[in-house]
């Protein structure tokens, strides 16, 4: 392929692998430690509605997000802390309706 | 007294209600965390265009899983669902409440409430339900008639 002079970046092939040569180290990996984050599988940014709190945050009862602190999904598709949605499911006045929707509360499986 | 559901999320309310006022709705003081006032202005070309009311909302400790109470105060609009007392006749309040309504939810169905009257008129025997009525309005069994609201 022809090439104008200035479409020639950091100079010959051959000058790039001597650089190399001088760079490269022998490094053998013995130990490594992998380190993962993880997040609910809900849109960004969004809030439980009865706390307000960010789903990646915790309800408000507890003080560490994860698995002590689930979210709960209905068939309805609404989600919630699962202490909150309890908490409003305890209540009579409740009648076991999603607060989004009304409708009778099945948790989906 | 509070809980920590209940002073959590109103301090979220307060902040987002700081942060992004809606239309018409303006918090005039929060003195405590359990008892606001929230000013409304009827909504132009309305039968309550310019005109200010205001709205007492008090929380109790298990806000939001229990509905606030909320009455008019002071100036008490004329409208056949509003009591002169200042209770409201509105189902979201007390039996169709649920927690994920918030305090600028609430304001927006009393305005919607407001702007969709047709003729300002007291309620039906309003004289015998101010005579029967004690200070809480949580405390009346209401019944819902009026689908148009």
């Amino acid at each position: 392929m022809a090439q104008t002079p200035n479409q020639r970046p950091f100079g010959s092939a051959s000058s790039l692998v001597s650089l190399c040569n001088i760079f490269i180290m022998k490094v053998k990996i013995k130990d490594w430690k992998a380190v993962a984050g993880w997040r609910w599988d809900v849109p960004d940014d969004d809030v439980c509605g009865i706390c307000r709190a960010p789903f990646d945050a915790c309800c408000p009862s507890c003080k560490i997000p994860g698995d002590d602190c689930p979210l709960i999904w209905g068939e309805c598709t609404h989600v919630f802390h699962m202490h909150c949605l309890l908490k409003w499911l305890g209540t009579e006045s409740s009648q076991q309706q999603c607060p989004m929707d009304r409708r009778p509360w099945v948790t989906a499986s | 007294m509070s809980s920590k559901m209940q002073t959590k999320r109103l301090l979220r309310e307060l902040t987002q209600l700081k942060k992004t006022p809606c239309p018409n709705i303006s918090l005039q003081s929060t003195d405590s965390l359990e008892t606001w006032f929230v000013d409304i202005k009827g909504v132009d070309n309305t039968l309550y265009a310019n005109e200010n009311f205001t709205l007492q909302f008090k929380f109790t400790r298990e806000y939001p899983i229990e509905a606030p109470e909320v009455t008019f105060i002071g100036n008490v609009p004329l409208h056949p669902h509003v009591y002169s007392n200042g209770h409201i006749c509105l189902s979201i309040l007390y039996q169709y409440w649920t927690p994920v309504l918030t305090v600028d939810g609430i304001c927006l169905s009393i305005l919607s409430m407001l702007s969709s009257c047709e003729k300002k008129e007291l309620p039906r025997k309003n004289d015998v339900y101010i005579k029967k009525a004690g200070p809480s309005p949580k405390d009346t069994a209401w019944i819902f008639d009026d689908g148009t609201v």
